[in-house]
């Protein structure tokens, strides 16, 4: 008795699951027409849909995909069509003049004309001159660096702006040309403050319709693009909290696109099908810093007063094996460093090799280290000129599990010349606060010797060249440097009208702080990407020598090369009966009615709105009880059968 | 005497509240690390930009008593603060989004796990040393020990990777227009699957062992001796006189269980990719979003202290020996 009902439950369930196995997988198909969706993954998490709210890749990004630059960048970061169609420069390099496309038109079809241009840089440049900074103060420098003196709009598509001397930092701002009467009445006080929240109405290829914070972005296709349309109706960025997680869903299909793997992922990803993967240059460098701060500080500074010694910290460059951290630490991807200009990436056209690179020579670091006044004890430590045995603290953050074991090889290179290390870790936050010196602030101590650490550079390397100048120490500066030469070199180059003058500027820049070692670049970092072809073809590597396909926050262009790849292979064929004549194929290609970024937005049933989860969560809740309760009923009725 | 009980649990409860509100200002500003910094590896910020953030966010006043008051008078008005990490997104929005997928994914994964731990500890412990206990306790030892991860890893490699049979992570296919809301649920369900089987097979262990070793307890008490001199068949005597009396010490664990089930399981949300509490307890930690953290944490607390005082109550009412200490 007891036995058979117990049979009986079992069937019982094993039937419902059964069932559900198999009716899930497919409902889950069974879907209206359904758009051709772009599906993009990436760690990084979206702070801000403010452009002046971020400075994340995933922040730029978003904002790049909503609006144009007034010039963007092109395949190679060349400076091509954005907001402005064309522009002309007067012979003295101070006037430039932009013409807009004719008849071009926000997302939401008002007339973007040259006022919204004249008004989103007018207010940078009234921040600029007022000496304040906008949200998190990431863009604005940009127009401070272009050294605009004023920006006006003669007529409807023409913008003109002036600058205090000849400057093509001009052609090179990240800043989004912001649409007037969305925007307009933003003052300096709200506007960091301002959400931007989706629908956004931007003139970009693409925009942001729903925004999920922590699990994705919806942008729709912008049906008033005056470039190219892309072929993906839709383009999800979806926020992954593990690499791991995101290259399963890579192969299973449910992305499209995986941003920013490891190097074991990338090498079990090759071979698989469809799926093709890139290493590209990520425009970014590690470096180990040295504590170069002159003056003493009580309570704080370096250890050593070695570290202020150019010739110590040439010497220990002898004892970094580059090429060793690139094939132990990174699998032999990425690139050993040499200058604080990467190559590789978007800046690798303003890289200079130094003429006189170093190499791994224990023996010879040795001998430089004696050559300087750095002795041997008897018990083998080496002493600095105070006659103190040398013992470095090296910090690096817990995110940089790679910097982790960089530390590890330079812990022991150094060990052989004598000097010990002790590594430590921290997370960014924190490892921020110890490194700043006191024009930080009272509270800050700069009590570090080395640190590794990396920098993401602009396409520019004007900002990254910036850290090195004196003004710098106190906010961006990590290494302390000081050197009335070098920040005469910089200016002259913010001033170096044509490129090639200012590349033969900036070499010298990089030569002197390579000469000078004040930061030893380990290696320009890699960006190692991988995609499926079986969706979406026309993926193009920006720069496309050495770059990679999408996203990164540098420009948006790319996203419309896209082709749709077999039209059979989006989801929806299976159920095209159910919509009205409109397949998934024609979907693709023409655009007819489009999904405009309408004022409903995510009103549709995609993703769900925030009821929802609540109603799902409901009804799962009383699936289980019934279950619970079922189970309950069964023993009760069983007892009182036996009773 | 019921009513004194209750009015004495529930003054220890708001007790406790209040110093956890107080607790959780200093907890996270002595924490090493100020929000702004995390802006700082940008090499275009400038200083003036890192004072002036300082000074929106309030980080420029002195933490007592200017951010101590400031934060006092907020939590009157029960308003949690604007989070620093989404910039000015207010904290009750922030925590509002991620709490029902933590809801739905831990509250269902307490309950299946609750049923069968439950009833496996129970049949196991009431015939101890048998087939079922054998394999059924070294089963509970191991999936008790083992961290979500560990469980669900090998999930998604089986049944999604390879298997294709369900979705790697996430709530909801993206990028499908939805037929019907029946098939928004469905494919909801379908996403669940993996994540719920994941945190279940993980929360049955605990639940298996401490039932068991009640039950065996009981086993050996009196009046299960009288109802079996009494000829009730076993089965009965499991169900009605043992394992009501064994269920006491699982009320704790259940109470405790059920306020952590806000707090997320951080470890699966990651696996699943699944936006709960959990993932964005470490996300705030990790960018110093100190009126996140607080919300959280304030959050998490007050739900296992209630947990805590519902559990004090519903003892009275299992064991009314309880009311009269």
């Amino acid at each position: 008795m007891r036995q058979l009902q117990r049979t009986r439950a079992i069937r019982l369930a094993a039937a419902f699951f059964l069932t559900a196995a198999v009716l899930l997988p497919a409902a889950a198909t069974a879907t209206a027409a359904s758009p051709l969706v772009l599906r993009e993954g990436t760690t990084q998490d979206l702070d801000a849909m403010n452009p002046f709210n971020t400075n994340l890749v995933s922040g730029y990004e978003a904002y790049l995909l909503n609006y144009d630059l007034l010039v963007n960048f092109g395949p190679n970061f060349e400076a091509v069509p954005g907001y402005a169609a064309s522009w002309t420069v007067s012979p003295d390099g101070k006037t430039y003049t932009f013409k807009m496309h004719p008849g071009m038109k926000w997302s939401d079809g008002t007339p973007a004309t040259s006022e919204d241009a004249r008004w989103t840089l007018q207010f940078v440049l009234d921040a600029v001159k007022a000496g304040k900074s906008i949200g998190v103060g990431a863009l604005d420098p940009y127009v401070a660096n272009a050294g605009i003196t004023a920006v006006t709009a003669p007529d409807p598509e023409t913008l003109v702006v002036t600058l205090e001397q000849p400057n093509p930092r001009v052609l090179q701002m990240y800043v989004p040309i912001l649409p007037k009467h969305v925007w307009g009445k933003q003052t300096l006080a709200t506007i960091g403050d301002f959400k931007n929240d989706p629908p956004v109405v931007g003139s970009g290829p693409y925009q942001a319709v729903e925004w999920k914070t922590g699990e994705y972005v919806r942008f729709v296709r912008n049906p008033n693009y005056w470039g190219q349309q892309g072929a993906a109706d839709e383009v999800f960025l979806q926020f992954f909290k593990t690499t791991d997680s995101m290259v399963q869903a890579l192969k299973s299909g449910e992305l499209d696109y995986a941003h920013s793997l490891t190097a074991d992922q990338l090498n079990a990803l090759k071979g698989e099908p469809n799926i093709v993967t890139v290493a590209g240059g990520a425009n970014a460098f590690t470096e180990l810093t040295m504590n170069g701060y002159m003056k003493d500080i009580p309570g704080g500074g370096a250890s050593t007063k070695a570290l202020r010694d150019p010739a110590f910290r040439d010497a220990l460059g002898y004892a970094i094996d580059t090429k060793v951290i690139v094939d132990k630490v990174l699998a032999g991807y990425g690139v050993p460093g040499t200058t604080i200009v990467p190559t590789g990436g978007a800046s690798d056209r303003w890289h200079v090799d130094p003429t006189n690179p170093r190499h791994f020579d224990i023996a010879l670091a040795k001998q430089k280290l004696d050559a300087a006044g750095y002795k041997l004890n008897a018990q083998g430590e080496r002493l600095d000129k105070e006659g103190k045995p040398l013992n470095l603290r090296l910090y690096t953050t817990s995110t940089g599990t790679e910097w982790q074991q960089a530390a590890q090889f330079i812990r022991d290179w150094f060990g052989q010349l004598g000097i010990k290390v002790t590594t430590q870790v921290f997370d960014s936050a924190t490892l921020g606060n110890i490194e700043l010196p006191p024009e930080a602030g009272a509270e800050y101590k700069a009590k570090w010797d080395l640190v590794i650490w990396d920098w993401v550079l602009d396409p520019d390397p004007n900002n990254m060249l910036k850290d090195f100048t004196c003004a710098a120490i106190g906010s961006q500066s990590d290494s302390f440097y000081c050197n009335p030469k070098y920040d005469a070199l910089f200016e002259q180059q913010n001033k170096a009208l044509n490129e090639a003058d200012r590349k033969t500027i900036i070499g010298e820049m990089q030569q002197m702080l390579y000469d000078d070692a004040v930061y030893h670049v380990l290696y320009d970092e890699p960006q190692l990407d991988a995609y499926r072809t079986d969706r979406f073809g026309g993926w193009q590597n920006q720069p496309i020598k050495g770059g990679f396909p999408i996203g990164g926050g540098q420009s948006s262009y790319d996203y419309t090369l896209l082709t749709a790849a077999g039209a059979s292979a989006s989801p929806s064929a299976a159920a095209a009966s159910a919509g009205p004549a409109a397949s998934s194929a024609a979907g693709a290609t023409a655009a007819a009615p489009t999904p405009a970024p309408s004022a409903s937005g995510g009103g549709g049933t995609t993703g769900g709105s925030n009821a929802t989860p609540l109603l799902l969560g409901g009804i799962a809740l009383v699936l289980v009880l019934v279950v619970a309760a079922v189970f309950i009923r069964r023993g009760r009725a069983g007892a009182k059968e036996e009773e | 005497m019921s009513l004194r009980y209750l009015g004495r649990r529930a003054v220890q409860a708001l007790i406790t509240i209040v110093f956890v509100l107080l607790l959780n200002f200093l907890l996270f500003r002595l924490a090493p690390g100020s929000p702004e910094r995390v802006l700082l590896r940008n090499p275009s910020l400038t200083p003036q930009a890192v004072q002036e953030i300082r000074a929106r966010w309030g980080l420029d006043k002195p933490l007592v008593p200017d951010q101590l008051v400031a934060y006092v008078e907020s939590m009157a008005k029960g308003d949690l603060g604007y989070s620093f990490k989404y910039r000015g997104e207010p904290v009750v929005d922030v925590i509002a989004s991620r709490f029902w997928p933590t809801i739905i994914l831990l509250g269902s994964a307490e309950l299946v796990a609750m049923v069968f731990g439950l009833a496996l500890g129970a049949y196991a412990g009431w015939r101890r040393g048998g087939r079922v206990d054998r394999i059924g306790n070294g089963l509970g030892l191991v999936l008790y020990s083992m961290p979500y991860f560990v469980i669900g890893m090998p999930l998604v490699i089986i049944f999604a990777t390879t298997l294709g049979w369900f979705p790697t992570g996430g709530m909801f296919s993206l990028g499908v227009a939805f037929a019907s809301p029946i098939d928004q649920l469905l494919n909801f369900l379908w996403h669940l699957t993996l994540p719920l089987a994941t945190v279940s097979l993980a929360l049955i262990g605990g639940y298996s062992i401490l039932m068991r070793s009640s039950i065996i307890e009981t086993r050996g008490e009196d009046f299960v001796t009288t109802a079996r001199a009494k000829g009730l068949p076993e089965d009965f005597i499991l169900r009605k006189h043992a394992f009501p009396n064994a269920l006491l010490p699982t009320v704790t664990l259940i109470a405790i269980n059920l306020g952590y089930v806000v707090g997320g399981a951080f470890t699966a949300e990651i696996v699943f990719n699944w936006p709960g509490l959990g993932t964005l307890t470490v996300d705030a930690l990790n960018a110093r979003d100190y009126p996140v953290l607080q919300g959280i944490f304030l959050f998490i607390s007050v739900a296992v202290i209630v947990a805590n005082f519902a559990a004090d109550i519903l003892y009275g009412y299992l064991d009314p020996r309880v009311k009269t200490e």
